[in-house]
């Protein structure tokens, strides 16, 4: 300011009267102080931060992994086998990697997977084949790959046990990721929401059991031809969606049997006031399983062939 | 800049200090500090537990971080300066929960968060932990983050009682006795009440004096 000009107000610095006149040494002590002190608090957090995503991650994966066994209804004896699908740089292949992306922290039954060395296999968009073969790290090169999310492929006593495929929507506010499970007939088995932003009370009911209730017991036609309704949910079928849980169990089957087989062909029931997020949910959930469907059709043969098959 | 004005010179004693924050200055019972969390957290006692806890945490960690670094801050930077510390502090707290603890993550990662906006921690930090010397800065951020759970922990017990029937998830009355208490509006009553009888308390302890630091307006 007015320091290195004058000089002719006294000393430079603390006043004794008058508003505080701002001396540049001052300002530079300021600076000085505030990025000493980000610095710090910088490399504090960068260790922490350091020290504990290991862990973070490893709980994540858990999480993951029971919410797989549990859409299923398996026990802690199947098989999980993890592929993640990529799209290329140029967005013209899509990559399927095998193998855990974090073999260290597998949690249950994932020695099997792991001994096995990580495979890739690249696809151009028609559908043929472009390479195929082992990769050094099932995390190689992952940078510049779009994630097209995860499959997971369950198997129990070496029999396929079905599959929970991570797909992704947008919802009213931010992405919803959700698992879609399907049993070995293709028929929706479960579906949960794993993440999203949506207005509690409203968009949120779309991650509750009784919400999620609707889409399980669905055929493959009858996932391909999902829509949404604005209509009011019948009152006995919500009763019996909120008496559900988080899946049918056998008691429930028993009595809402047939209520779930009337309910199997009507549209899903919009959650009042959230039909956007309602609509998100149910689109995401149909294209997930019809790109799947596509997508297993393309693998599975090369998967059996590279003995990765369920 | 630092010369002290609110303390004595001498600063009182560890015990003194804990007392002073856990009744004489109890943060939400006398200061009237941080109440939005008090109410919008202590429907039950687990609630208020695990937010005192990590309030406490933060409070003792920023507060002696103060008083070590009090001669590097400049004074006119000095409120940005503690809000990065809490900060820092807050967010180590959040990821270690995360890591470490993932399923008490899963129920507090909302609220802890939003410890870095709590006004009796930066009010603690520009009344004593920047003019005080490490020990009694300690004892102080102790004795406050003590006061805050036990207030969170008493209010909690009070709603939960009225508003629940139980305590810490243990049903205590078949009915809900009154369901008032455990809604927001309820939560300000639950406080309200509380405050009186501390208030009451201090007037019975100075011998019927009216006490001096009663309420200083609600702030955060």
């Amino acid at each position: 300011m007015s320091a290195p000009a004058a000089g002719s107000g006294g000393a430079p610095g603390r006043a004794a009267a008058g508003p505080p006149t701002w001396a540049p040494g001052e300002t530079w002590r300021i600076v000085l102080s505030m990025t000493l002190i980000c610095a710090a608090g910088a490399a504090i957090l960068g260790g922490v931060y350091l020290g504990t995503e290991r862990y973070a991650e490893a709980s994540r994966q858990r999480n993951e992994r029971a919410a797989v066994t549990e859409l299923l209804s398996l026990g802690s004896d199947a098989t999980v086998k993890e592929i993640r699908q990529f799209l290329s740089p140029a967005r013209d292949a899509v990559i399927y990697r095998t193998g855990e992306a974090g073999a260290d922290a597998g949690g249950n039954g994932t020695a099997e997977g792991a001994a096995r060395a990580p495979r890739e296999f690249v696809f151009a968009l028609d559908g043929t084949l472009l390479r195929s073969g082992e990769i050094a790290s099932a995390n190689a090169g992952e940078k510049g790959l779009h994630p097209l999310g995860r499959i997971f492929v369950a198997s129990r006593d070496g029999a396929p046990a079905g599959f929970v495929v991570e797909g992704e929507a947008r919802g009213y506010k931010n992405r919803i990721r959700f698992f879609v499970a399907l049993d070995r007939e293709w028929r929706i088995a479960g579906v949960r929401v794993v993440e999203h932003e949506e207005d509690p009370g409203l968009g949120a009911e779309v991650a509750t059991d009784w919400f999620q209730g609707q889409y399980v017991g669905r055929d493959l036609d009858g996932a391909a031809n999902l829509d949404v309704t604005k209509d009011p949910m019948p009152e006995d079928w919500r009763d019996a969606l909120r008496r559900r849980g988080t899946a049918d169990d056998p008691a429930w089957t028993e009595r809402y049997g047939p209520l779930r087989s009337r309910e199997s062909d009507r549209p899903i029931y919009a959650v009042t006031g959230a039909t956007i997020s309602s609509r998100a949910l149910t689109d995401g959930v149909r294209a997930t399983i019809l790109h799947f469907r596509r997508r297993w059709e393309l693998l599975e043969p090369y998967l059996r062939a590279a003995g990765e098959g369920a | 800049m630092s010369q002290t004005i609110l303390l004595p010179e001498r600063p009182p004693g560890a015990v003194a200090l804990l007392l002073n924050g856990i009744f004489g200055e109890n943060p939400v019972f006398r200061l009237a500090l941080s109440l939005c969390p008090a109410v919008a957290v202590t429907t039950t006692v687990a609630n208020g537990i695990m937010l005192g806890v990590a309030v406490l945490l933060v409070q003792v960690l920023s507060s002696v971080t103060v008083a070590l670094v009090r001669r590097g801050i400049h004074p006119r930077v000095r409120i940005p300066a503690y809000t990065i510390i809490i900060a820092v502090w807050v967010s180590a707290i959040d990821m270690t929960l995360a890591g470490y603890f993932p399923v008490l993550y899963a129920q507090v990662g909302l609220y802890v968060k939003l410890i870095v906006a709590f006004a009796i921690i930066i009010s603690r930090l520009e009344v004593f932990a920047s003019r005080m010397p490490l020990i009694p800065t300690f004892w102080d951020g102790l004795g406050m983050g003590l006061g805050f759970l036990f207030a969170l922990v008493v209010i909690g017990a009070f709603r939960e009682l009225l508003g629940s029937g139980a305590i810490l998830g243990h049903v205590v009355t078949p009915e809900k006795p009154l369901l008032f208490f455990a809604l927001p509006a309820g939560g300000f009553f639950t406080i309200g009440i509380l405050m009186a009888f501390f208030n009451a308390l201090e007037r019975w302890k100075r011998g019927g004096k009216a006490p001096t630091a009663a309420g200083g307006g609600a702030h955060g």
